[in-house]
């Protein structure tokens, strides 16, 4: 379940702009500067148009065309079902409970391109616990990201996490009741409930948006991605990827399978 | 089940060894366990596994504690300095075991047959010695619609709270609450003719002797086993805010058994109500003859006939918990009968009563603390020279901290101090250190 987000655009100023504005800053010296570059240019290569209009292109940001990264993560190993430790001490056999659905994988961008770290605006999101299973078992997240955790069980939980990236425990709390922590520090965070052991999810912090959680089948569609060459990773239950190089052309769509074992 | 007896290492006396095992079952149980860690699917974000192991598209499911505990301490000149031995005996569960000196190993399956029939397994070693079923039952739920559960075999313990949770990982401390650990003076195959001998065992209940029944020393009972399961057919239901359960067993609440010994069954039964996310408020009780039968035969007739011996015992348990803290309390009345062969005569019913109050609070996410007040007293006889409880009155405080170096591997250290108003050692303070893993 991917967090929807406001993604800018990760192009950033191109370096004619940058340069004009720190030499004349500099110097002040911009209006001579400016008028010795039109100069020149009418003795080089004459007023002729064409000429112009790429001088002036360049001067100003291109709009880049974002492209796609997209195809399946294969789980080739067998994926557990969850159960709870056998309860042995009860006087009883436990309640029947949702199973939580580890087929889903994450795939993302090892590196990100240049700009997409500005992303400021805080996002919601939710994982919810659901008949002693947390739903959705796997979130992604961009740094910033407000998680909350509604109880909506009639019997206490307690999230906790030992995670490096984020080390949290929200206490027991009853149907009804929901707390929330903020995620500032990109990571892979385990969602544990201190009562129930069989209960655990997974929340996996980005400082980029380029991830996203595949489908059931294993299906993935990453969109928005900048011309480039990245590396790129698939993750399911904290088994991850080596990491595949691709190109992403301007405004194409890449196809990149992964094989989990 | 064989029995050996081996020399006493303090006072010459001798010692039970139950269920010496051999090398061959050692050997075993290491490699059952180096399995189980070898192919267990660890969750990645952690370096040991942490999740049950499953197999068969989940049929099987199979769990392991392990837990080390060491400990140091002393008390009064009877008690010197030691992280060898507690000489107090004040946390032994039998003769030969401390639950402040462990290694404890246990292994847990459930394997489910059917939607309605699972077989449910622990199997445990202490000290390296070989493995023992603590439990094995068949669970039936005959009708799937309905939360009613029927286990036949060696079942979990229907009386009290506690007997539930004596898992390392589920205790907030190191020691036991009294009740469910610390040995009295009475045993089940060997009595006190009067009551100066019972009053000469005050306080000895780790190596008790009488002279009615077996004549070698030998430890005596705890109110309720914390350490041991009994055999029988138990009946659970569950409702939205009330549950029950009600069980005949084999053994008693202080003495549980696979095999009987005495033609007689225990019958007990346990309430909990629910009314409330959080509480839980639970009443119990239990009664069955808890004599061995050669016990009874070397009484004088005249003592025993047309009676049985029982231990009868009333139990209420409450815990509330919310946001970091958790709360428990509980209280038990355990009275026993036995043979009046001899004058003194011993006033019955032999009655104890034991009361323990338990809290943790959460102090980070990985920290805690915890403490526990626990105490026991027992009912007063007439000796020839004196008036007295018949057992020596225990109380302990315990207090603690839990570190979880990750979710399942978690170290508790706490400081322990007994006491005791008669035996050898009356106060012992003792220091104790666990390690836990479980998956």
């Amino acid at each position: 379940m991917k967090v929807e987000h406001s993604r800018r655009s990760p192009s950033a100023p191109g370096p004619w702009p940058t340069f004009l504005r720190e030499l004349g800053a500099r110097r002040g010296h911009l209006p001579l500067l400016l008028g010795a570059v039109g100069a020149a240019a009418l003795v080089l290569v004459g007023p002729q148009v064409p000429a112009r209009s790429a001088v002036i292109a360049s001067a100003q940001p291109r709009a880049i065309r974002t492209g796609a990264i997209r195809g399946r993560v294969d789980l080739r190993h067998v994926v557990s079902p969850a159960e709870r430790r056998p309860n042995v001490a009860d006087l009883g056999a436990a309640d029947e409970r949702d199973r939580p659905d580890r087929l889903r994988s994450v795939v993302y961008l090892e590196a990100a391109p240049r700009g997409a770290f500005d992303q400021t605006e805080a996002a919601n999101a939710v994982m919810d616990q659901r008949n002693e299973t947390f739903v959705p078992h796997l979130l992604a997240v961009t740094t910033g990201t407000t998680v909350a955790f509604p109880n909506s069980d009639r019997i206490y939980h307690n999230v906790f996490s030992l995670s490096k990236a984020r080390t949290f425990d929200l206490g027991r709390y009853a149907v009804g009741r929901s707390k929330s922590v903020r995620f500032d520090r990109p990571g892979i965070v385990r969602v544990f409930c201190d009562i129930h052991s069989h209960m655990s999810g997974f929340i996996l912090v980005f400082n980029h948006p380029f991830f996203t959680i595949t489908d059931t089948d294993g299906r993935y569609r990453i969109d928005q991605v900048p011309p480039g060459t990245y590396n790129v990773i698939a993750w399911n239950e904290g088994l991850a990827s080596e990491p595949k190089p691709i190109v992403v052309p301007d405004g194409g769509i890449v196809e990149l399978e992964f094989a989990l074992r | 089940m064989i029995v050996a007896r081996f020399p006493r290492r303090v006072d010459g006396t001798r010692w039970r060894r139950s269920d010496a095992g051999g090398g061959a079952s050692r050997a075993a149980w290491a490699y059952v366990w180096l399995l189980a860690l070898g192919i267990s699917t660890p969750a990645r974000g952690q370096s040991l596994p942490s999740e049950p192991l499953v197999f068969g598209g989940g049929r099987v499911t199979l769990s392991g504690d392990v837990s080390a505990t060491v400990s140091c301490g002393g008390g009064d000149e009877a008690a010197p300095a030691s992280c060898r031995e507690d000489f107090g005996f004040f946390n032994y569960t039998d003769y030969e075991h401390s639950t402040l000196h462990m290694l404890r190993l246990d292994v847990s399956a459930a394997l489910r047959a059917t939607r309605r029939m699972s077989v449910l397994l622990d199997v445990r070693s202490e000290n390296g010695s070989g493995p023992r079923a603590y439990g094995l039952y068949l669970r039936l739920r005959p009708w799937l619609s309905r939360n009613v559960d029927l286990q036949v075999g060696r079942v979990p313990p229907t009386f009290g709270a506690a007997g539930r949770r004596t898992y390392p990982a589920d205790n907030l401390l190191i020691g036991y609450p009294l009740a469910y650990q610390y040995l009295t003076s009475l045993r089940p195959d060997a009595l006190p003719a009067n009551a100066d001998e019972l009053l000469r065992m005050r306080g000895r209940g780790w190596l008790s002797s009488f002279s009615i029944g077996d004549p070698d020393a030998d430890n005596g009972l705890p109110i309720t086993s914390g350490s041991r399961w009994d055999t029988g057919v138990q009946v659970h239901g569950k409702g939205a805010v009330v549950e029950g359960t009600a069980a005949v067993t084999t053994g008693s609440l202080g003495n549980p058994l696979v095999g009987d010994d005495n033609a007689g069954k225990q019958v007990a039964g346990r309430v909990a109500l629910k009314p409330l996310a959080g509480l839980i408020v639970g009443a119990s009780a239990a009664r069955g003859p808890y004599l061995a039968r050669a016990a009874v035969l070397a009484a004088p007739a005249a003592a025993t006939e047309d009676r049985s011996f029982t231990q009868t015992a009333v139990g209420g348990d409450l815990e509330y918990s919310r946001d970091y803290y958790l709360l428990r309390m509980e209280a038990i009345v355990s009275d026993w009968t036995l043979p009046l062969a001899d004058t003194p005569v011993i006033e019955l019913p032999l009655r104890a009563v034991a009361l323990s109050v338990e809290g943790r609070y959460k102090l980070r996410p990985a920290l805690y603390v915890a403490g526990r007040f626990d105490h026991l007293a027992f009912s007063t006889v007439r000796g020839t020279n004196e008036v007295a409880a018949w057992d020596a009155p225990v109380s302990r405080t315990e207090v603690g901290i839990g570190y979880a170096i990750q979710r399942n591997l978690q170290l508790k250290l706490a400081v322990q101090h007994n006491r005791r108003d008669g035996g050898r050692v009356h106060r012992l303070s003792i220091g104790a250190a666990q390690l836990l893993f479980w998956f």
